[in-house]
């Protein structure tokens, strides 16, 4: 599925609201707090097109109301901001070293043939690499089974490419007006 | 300078080995510019220093502020060295141009540099890209021989599973399943049917296919076989478009210090066309993938980095069977560390 046009004109829709906020306090003039602003807002834009519907926008929300209330209290307006903000999501997977070490004893014990050896490796990797990707996704540690986690990384990857197509044709118009 | 130095064949279509011999090349390539143009001076910082106190105090305070604002980020994967690269890169398109072909050159080896982590010099640099190219590449093949015979492993398991499992003949097996699931798993020949392991070959599918949905969005899973290949390149992915929407974020700050996006501006044919995909007149490179415009090439002769970026599309035309080579050359001096 790919980024659609539409997607794209709401999120930059959203993401122009969410820089207008900045704009009164433009004193900011270094670098960083520009930078910061822009992904803020862009950030926020992008999860409030999912509006609530999944996970990792509402992590995402979360994740940038810590830093910058203000800002997303302003973009929400109407859509249940309060709501988004105090959901009380998921309680994180915790895994208790000691029992997990335990059993890891006790399964060491056991004694495998070839070939379960190798399955048993290549368990381990896909437990690995979907501990990795739980990392990258935010709210990653809220998903309690891998296909949530896979459901939420597709969309999640549509939404970041809709982010930096808009993003990039944003930069590339700033450029060519400089040129001319 | 850099726009010759980056061809029209991008960074997808080549093998590992054609990119290692380009990076060769270009190692050589500003080996010999860089010694034209700096006294001999050993350390990347002492070059850098000494364009800037050339010029501009504003090269110069960036690079100090930015220095301290790498040093604040936490021990993430990319360290901020690369971030400083990015500010100083920013501001030289607003600095005099005098001094652009040498700072490219410093920019486009510091990113070959930056997979080192480390300030080198310039005789090591060489040999330190063209080892951790070849390492990369080396473990590249390894992990992926390791995926190929585990999944030969878990087959060969699951047959013999399927065969040693005491059950009934089979073709009912379709009616259990017949609850509120929506996934049809018909049970093969010799297949358990109890309700456990029909769940979980249930459960099995409906992973595979949202993998499979994952493979046709994400380029270059279709060269990887299995979970294990394509999760990593999964993650690969994710992580770059996140340190491409940092980059583009800071690139824009710079460029825009009202914060503005205003339409007017800019001519309004050229930001329609953006959105109802057509190609931008003026790209001096067309791609297939028109709704990403990729910057002009050769024309404009502005930031160094807009002539690398284009190799690195988020399109799906570009298979790419290592992000990580890539996106390591490219773009990991983009990252600001991980905030996710």
């Amino acid at each position: 599925m790919q980024p659609t046009s539409s997607m794209k004109e709401e999120f930059l829709k959203k993401w122009q609201m969410g820089l207008q906020i900045f704009r009164p306090s433009i004193d900011n003039t270094s670098v960083s707090e520009r930078k910061k602003a822009i992904k803020l807002s862009a950030d926020v834009a992008m999860a409030s097109l999912r509006k609530g519907t999944t996970c990792w926008s509402r992590a995402l929300i979360e994740k940038t109301a810590t830093e910058d209330n203000f800002l997303v209290r302003q973009m929400l307006t109407g859509i249940k901001a309060e709501a988004l903000i105090n959901k009380k999501l998921p309680k994180k997977i915790v895994c208790h070293r000691k029992i997990v070490r335990r059993s890891k004893k006790i399964l060491r014990r056991k004694s495998r043939s070839a070939s379960e050896e190798a399955a048993v490796k290549a368990k381990r990797l896909v437990k690995r690499r979907t501990q990795g990707l739980r990392n990258v996704v935010p709210g990653g540690e809220f998903m309690s089974n891998d296909i949530l986690l896979l459901r939420e990384t597709l969309d999640y990857i549509v939404s970041l490419q809709t982010q930096v197509n808009v993003m990039r044709s944003i930069v590339d118009a700033a450029e060519a007006g400089i040129e001319q | 300078m850099l726009e010759g130095l980056v061809s029209q064949e991008s960074f997808m279509d080549m093998s590992v080995l054609e990119r290692l011999k380009w990076v060769q090349q270009q190692q050589q390539q500003l080996q010999q510019v860089v010694s034209q143009s700096s006294n001999n001076s050993p350390g990347l910082f002492q070059i850098l220093q000494f364009h800037g106190s050339n010029n501009d105090e504003l090269l110069q305070s960036t690079f100090s502020h930015v220095q301290m604002l790498g040093s604040g980020f936490g021990p993430n994967y990319n360290m901020g060295f690369g971030s400083q690269h990015e500010a100083m890169d920013g501001c030289i398109s607003r600095t005099s141009s005098c001094h652009m072909e040498s700072v490219d050159a410093m920019g486009f080896m510091l990113k070959n540099n930056e997979e080192n982590r480390v300030i080198a010099l310039k005789n090591k640099r060489k040999q330190e890209v063209k080892t951790s190219e070849e390492e990369k590449a080396e473990k590249k093949i390894k992990v992926e021989i390791e995926t190929e015979s585990s999944m030969k492993g878990k087959s060969n398991m699951s047959i013999t599973e399927a065969s040693s499992d005491t059950s009934k003949e089979t073709s009912k097996g379709a009616s259990e399943n017949q609850k509120l699931d929506y996934i049809h798993v018909r049970a093969r020949r010799g297949q358990a049917t109890d309700r456990h392991s029909l769940a979980e070959r249930a459960r099995r599918e409906k992973i595979s296919k949202k993998m499979k949905y994952l493979q046709d969005i994400v380029p270059g899973c279709n060269k990887v076989t299995g979970k294990a290949g394509m999760l990593d390149e999964i993650i690969n992915y994710v992580q770059c478009l996140q340190r491409q929407v940092e980059f583009l974020s800071m690139k824009l700050a710079v460029l825009n210090p009202e914060l503005e996006i205003n339409m007017e501006d800019v001519s309004v044919k050229q930001f329609q066309a953006y959105f109802t995909n057509l190609p931008v007149v003026g790209a001096s490179k067309q791609s297939i993938m028109v709704d990403v415009p990729l910057f002009p090439l050769d024309q404009q002769g502005s930031l160094d980095l807009s002539a690398i970026n284009p190799n690195q599309t988020t399109s799906i035309e570009a298979p790419s069977a290592s992000w990580e080579a890539q996106s390591q050359n490219l773009y990991n001096t983009s990252s600001f560390g991980f905030q996710y």
